[in-house]
């Protein structure tokens, strides 16, 4: 679905943002790309969509060279960026107007998506929607597009905490198996329970890319009362329960995947991390 | 699908702009439409060049706004995730800004003129008879560079200048009407030293854009007028060329 091969981007000549940088994103599947600020999350969504050129390597989204902006593949494409441009437009005008650029759009949803946000008037303009409405609004038209292509830049910066809630749970609803979803954030604990795919952006370069199961076959995230000196421990917070740590799963235990200590330990110990996956 | 041109794509780009603008074009057109009824309330005849001043200074800012959108990042990405061709966006600007306002400006020149008259001899208790100065005496403009230019010249002369203006909004990112106006500026600069350096290397001739030199190129009673043929090839190729790195220029547009 989406094949980034050894991309290289910068916004000026002497600092490169992303760095012969490779990935494969597959269908059905919700993808959660984890960074922090200024690692090139939002710029590696862009060369996907096409918005930005890469200045080395080769990307293909949906088949297609993104570069082209070929109609065929942003009909298939819905982008929800961080920052939402300015509509003097009512929901219902905004949905009669871009509505039918996406062959698979469906009203029925649309209106389903607004309700469960509690959006009721679809005569409201947008401009005069608050940041957090407004995200929903577009949420909501994301996710009814039924494009196979949905991605999402710090999605749930805005919303309330009912309001997260509801997004993970539409979202959830709306994964279908030729249909692939990338979400972008930094706020890690928004896309608990969420995503099934891990991707984590460091120094520029992707450090980690797998999946929920496998991660939680290979680590173990537990709560220990002492913090112990063991081999297998990778990477340790002390917290008003004891010490929460992240460890080989040696024992093949099942334990519930809590996805800031994983990117605070691959933060500090990517290396470790990858060779545990790799081998 | 079709991947090059679809109509239905263009009639949803335009049902775009239309209803995105609405409020913006209802208060343009109602105010030019005020402006003719006002210049027309005396019954005066000679309104014409202020009206084409007007209209060229409206025009040009109307066409630098054509790809403003890209001055806000969010609206660029939304703008150029459109799922339509970048020829079909381009297509669609390009008939905004010549098609669309020309027809504008003709519906609202006439009526603000037949508003403008009436209401003129209504209150000064004249019988001027209504006369649309910039449709049936294009000729009286003084402000064009030939006294004698057609509607059709002055119409390409308009779209050309819209053009440059449209590709001055793709160009520039903020404020793209001064950008454009010093683009022009340092353009023109530009090859009238060109032209200054070919006369005085080719001829001798130390001048700066004078018009009495001829080049003889088959007998002494058949001249060709060197600036007369390169002003036609320039009347008829330069919009198009405009357009065509206007398009290239989308294609290539990062946000």
């Amino acid at each position: 679905m989406v094949d980034v091969r050894n991309v290289t981007f910068s916004y000026t000549r002497k600092t490169e943002l992303l760095s012969n940088l490779s990935l494969k994103l597959e269908a059905g599947h919700i993808h959660g790309l984890l960074g922090k600020n200024g690692e090139g999350k939002s710029t590696l969504l862009k060369l996907i969509s096409g918005l930005d050129f890469p200045k080395a390597g080769s990307i293909e989204t949906l088949g297609f060279n993104p570069v082209k902006r070929h109609p065929e593949m942003l009909r298939e494409i819905f982008f929800l960026p961080e920052e939402l441009p300015q509509f003097t437009l009512s929901i219902k005008n905004y949905e009669k107007l871009y509505a039918p650029f996406y062959p698979h759009f469906s009203s029925e949803q649309f209106n389903n998506y607004l309700k469960e946000f509690e959006i009721e008037n679809k005569n409201s303009m947008l401009n005069k929607l608050s940041h957090g409405q407004k995200k929903k609004v577009f949420v909501a038209f994301g996710l009814a597009t039924n494009t196979k292509l949905l991605l999402m830049d710090e999605p749930t910066n805005g919303l309330d905490i009912p309001s997260k809630g509801q997004f993970r749970r539409m979202v959830a609803s709306g994964l279908e198996d030729d249909r692939c979803l990338i979400i972008s954030t930094h706020q890690v604990r928004d896309l608990d329970s969420l995503i099934d795919n891990i991707t984590v952006m460091e120094g520029h370069e992707i450090v980690f890319n797998e999946s929920i199961e496998d991660i939680t076959k290979k680590l173990l995230f537990k709560v220990f009362d002492k913090n112990d000196k063991d081999e297998s421990v990778i990477h340790s917070e002390e917290t008003l329960r004891g010490y929460y740590q992240v460890r080989e799963n040696i024992t093949g235990e099942e334990s519930k995947l809590d996805i800031e200590l994983l990117f605070n330990a691959i933060i500090k110990d990517k290396n470790r991390i990858k060779l545990l996956f790799t081998a | 699908m079709n991947t090059i041109f679809n109509i239905n794509r263009l009639g949803l780009l335009l049902k775009r702009f239309f209803l995105e603008n609405r409020q913006r074009e209802l208060t343009f057109w109602g105010l030019a439409t005020l402006v003719f009824l006002l210049m027309h309330l005396s019954g005066s005849k000679n309104n014409a060049s202020t009206e084409v001043i007007l209209i060229f200074i409206s025009g040009l800012i109307f066409a630098a706004k054509m790809f403003k959108i890209f001055n806000y990042t969010p609206g660029g990405m939304h703008y150029l995730l459109i799922p339509a061709t970048h020829l079909e966006k381009l297509i669609t600007a390009i008939l905004l800004s010549t098609v669309y306002f020309i027809a504008m400006i003709v519906i609202t020149h006439v009526i603000g003129t037949t508003l403008g008259t009436t209401f003129g001899n209504l209150y000064w208790g004249t019988n001027n008879p209504i006369f649309f100065e910039l449709i049936q005496s294009p000729a009286s403009h003084t402000v064009y560079l030939k006294s004698e230019m057609s509607l059709l010249n002055s119409i390409i002369l308009f779209t050309a200048f819209q053009s440059v203006f449209m590709l001055g909004s793709i160009y520039f990112r903020r404020n793209a009407v001064g950008k454009t106006i010093l683009a022009i500026i340092v353009v023109l600069m530009l090859l009238i030293y060109i032209s200054a350096l070919l006369k005085n290397t080719i001829f001798g001739i130390n001048t700066i854009g004078s018009n009495s030199h001829f080049i003889n190129l088959v007998s002494s009673e058949n001249p060709f007028k060197v600036e007369e043929i390169i002003f036609t090839i320039i009347k008829y190729a330069f919009i198009p060329f405009l357009w065509i790195v206007s398009y290239f220029r989308l294609t290539e547009k990062q946000v």
